[in-house]
């Protein structure tokens, strides 16, 4: 990244990237992988390889994210799908099958799948 | 109403991606420092913190803004900002997870705090057991300092500030800001007493302002949002949320955030699901290693640092552990001595060899063996150790026994006197039993036994013979006809 040089070009960078993640929102499905230490324990990096292999394959727009730890230690790992303009859906204890499933069936096929955990969201 | 979760320490952990600070960015990332910098007031910046009403996360609870406040005021050629990420308690991960989820935040408070109170240097002391956020704080500080937003002449405003990591070796002790700068210095991670304090003679002899991971994890979103929208959440006197490891007996363990107030009960049941298997809460212990544990009526004792002292606990840096009815407290409080006794600096005597006398009196008490003077004498001697150990480690490690004693005194009397434990945990007080009405005389437990205590025809009831049980309890487990019982 260039260096940003005053805080008027932060706050100019700033908005034009929370804008572009807004507009990603409205039209791309967003996949989100936990990969804290205690996800990766639990097997998220064959579900996040999963997804970073498959969805390019996929007739989609698509965005597929590692992120930190989602406090769910009970459900990992977990994934957490938001199909463009809808609320994200949490899925818990995913493995390379339940990804597959998430993917055919959930994403592309807009059927309601078992494995989703209640999120408390603020 | 159920009670909900509140992100602002976690706000970013598992929404953005932590190897990208485009993403950070994009979440107001970097923002608060800016508008710090364009502000130019170092006053006005503490002023912001102090108003919050922000108190320090790593559990002693003293106000961030006054300790912002007390390392800006010394004149010096030199002064340094720290983050202890010495994470220690058993069970407990909130720092791991901020600095894994989303380590810009922290990095981003520290230059706030780096500018307010004068420092161009800050240091991360994380323990060299957490690798992944390790990792991923060396990523965000190299892209950080890529972007001109560490390093010198942050956004050309004249200011600047480097952060570096500094690896601990897994020393409890080390948590404490004295023993932690001795670390750094390179010598052993030992306490000294206060004063004078870090602030004013901290890190290579400067003015040093230590913050615990969460702390700062708050410091941004409060720049960003407002003082008062801070002071508006939680309690009187604890402002904002607190992060939680919610581990043990309930059934959504994790790591969670509520406002300030929220009560035991709502955390555990609303939040954490409730107990496993259906079976009774009996006590939850907060504070880790230095808290207390307690029971069914300090459940809805709201969350906040006065209230869990009057209760008899403290907040500690966020550990909370659910026991059900099969956690026998007395060995719970001998787990956490033993704990203690193994992370004592060995520095002052109350507490290396206080704590020692503490767990052989636990232990003696455990086997059968104790008597009611002992119950006595712990209390005796917890209430010494408190009062004349050096640093918070031995001024807190007797809470453990403290509380036990406290709220599940028949707990004690029962190990003493009638040598049972009601949770059939301490394995001196029980007896294994074969239940004859039960017992098809298949052999599985004769088999199992490494101590050949078992004795019987096929097909006929078995006996266990007491003198010979170890007490390993491998025949219980092999059973299947539900005829071994514990006494």
């Amino acid at each position: 990244m260039d260096k940003v040089k005053n805080v008027e070009q932060l706050k100019a960078l700033q908005s034009a990237l929370s804008k572009e993640a807004e507009q990603a929102a409205s039209k791309k499905v967003i996949i989100r992988i936990a990969m804290a230490t205690c996800s990766i324990a639990s097997g998220a990096k064959p579900v996040l390889d999963f997804f970073t292999e498959e969805m390019p394959r996929q007739p989609l727009e698509f965005i597929v994210k590692s992120t930190g730890c989602t406090g769910l230690c009970h459900s990992e790992p977990t994934v957490e799908v938001t199909l463009p303009g809808k609320a994200p859906v949490m899925f818990g204890k995913v493995d390379v099958k339940k990804a597959a499933e998430i993917v055919n069936d959930y994403i592309k096929g807009g059927k309601q799948i078992e494995g989703i955990v209640e999120v408390s969201r603020s | 109403m159920k009670a909900n979760q509140l992100k602002i320490a976690l706000r970013n952990c598992g929404v953005i991606d932590p190897e990208n600070i485009q993403d950070y960015i994009a979440r107001e990332g970097y923002l608060a420092l800016g508008s710090c910098l364009a502000a130019g007031s170092r006053e006005a910046v503490i002023e912001t913190i102090k108003k919050s009403g922000l108190r320090g996360r790593g559990g002693g609870g003293f106000s961030t803004g006054l300790k912002w406040e007390f390392a800006a005021k010394p004149q010096s050629d030199r002064k340094f900002v720290v983050c202890n990420a010495d994470e220690g308690d058993p069970g407990a991960f909130m720092d791991r997870a901020v600095l894994e989820g989303d380590p810009h935040s922290v990095l981003e408070s520290m230059a706030i705090c780096g500018y307010a109170i004068g420092a161009e240097d800050g240091y991360i002391y994380i323990r060299a057991e957490y690798p992944l956020a390790i990792k991923r704080l060396k990523t965000a500080i190299a892209q950080a300092e890529e972007a001109g937003l560490l390093g010198n002449n942050i956004m050309n405003t004249g200011f600047n500030f480097k952060i570096s990591l500094k690896y601990g070796a897994g020393a409890f002790v080390c948590g404490e800001e004295t023993a932690l700068i001795k670390s750094m210095e390179g010598h052993r991670g030992e306490p000294v007493s206060k004063p004078p304090f870090p602030a004013s003679k901290g890190y290579r002899g400067k003015p040093t302002n230590v913050n615990n991971v969460e702390t700062f994890a708050n410091v941004a979103a409060i720049i960003n949002k407002g003082a008062d929208w801070f002071a508006s959440i939680g309690t009187e006197k604890s402002k904002g949320t607190k992060v939680f490891a919610l581990a043990g007996k309930v059934k959504n363990v994790g790591l969670v955030e509520v406002p300030m107030g929220t009560t035991l009960r709502s955390l555990i049941y609303d939040i954490g699901g409730g107990i496993l298997d259906g079976k009774e809460f009996q006590a939850v212990q907060t504070g880790g290693p230095s808290g207390g544990c307690l029971t069914v009526k300090h459940l809805d004792t709201p969350i906040d640092y006065e209230s869990l002292l009057a209760a008899g606990s403290m907040m500690g840096s966020g550990g909370m552990i659910v026991m059900d009815e099969d956690d026998c407290m007395v060995a719970v409080a001998q787990f956490y001595l033993d704990f203690t006794v193994e992370e004592s600096c060995g520095k002052c005597v109350p507490c290396r060899e206080g704590n020692k006398a503490l767990y052989n009196i636990l232990n003696k008490i455990t086997h059968g063996k104790g008597t009611m003077a002992d119950i006595d004498r712990l209390k005796e001697l917890a209430v010494v150790i408190k009062s004349t150990s050096l640093c918070g480690l031995g001024q807190t490690s007797p809470n453990p026994v403290l509380s036990t004693i406290n709220n599940f005194y028949d707990d004690y009397v029962q190990h003493v006197v009638d040598k049972k434990c009601r949770a059939k945990r301490c394995r001196a007080l029980i007896e294994y039993w074969v239940v004859s009405e039960n017992c098809i005389g298949c052999g599985a437990c004769k088999r199992a036994c490494p101590a050949e205590a078992i004795s019987g025809e096929p097909k006929k009831v078995h006996l266990i013979d007491q003198e010979k049980c170890i007490k390993c309890g491998a025949c219980h487990q092999k059973c299947k006809f539900n005829a071994i019982t514990i006494k």
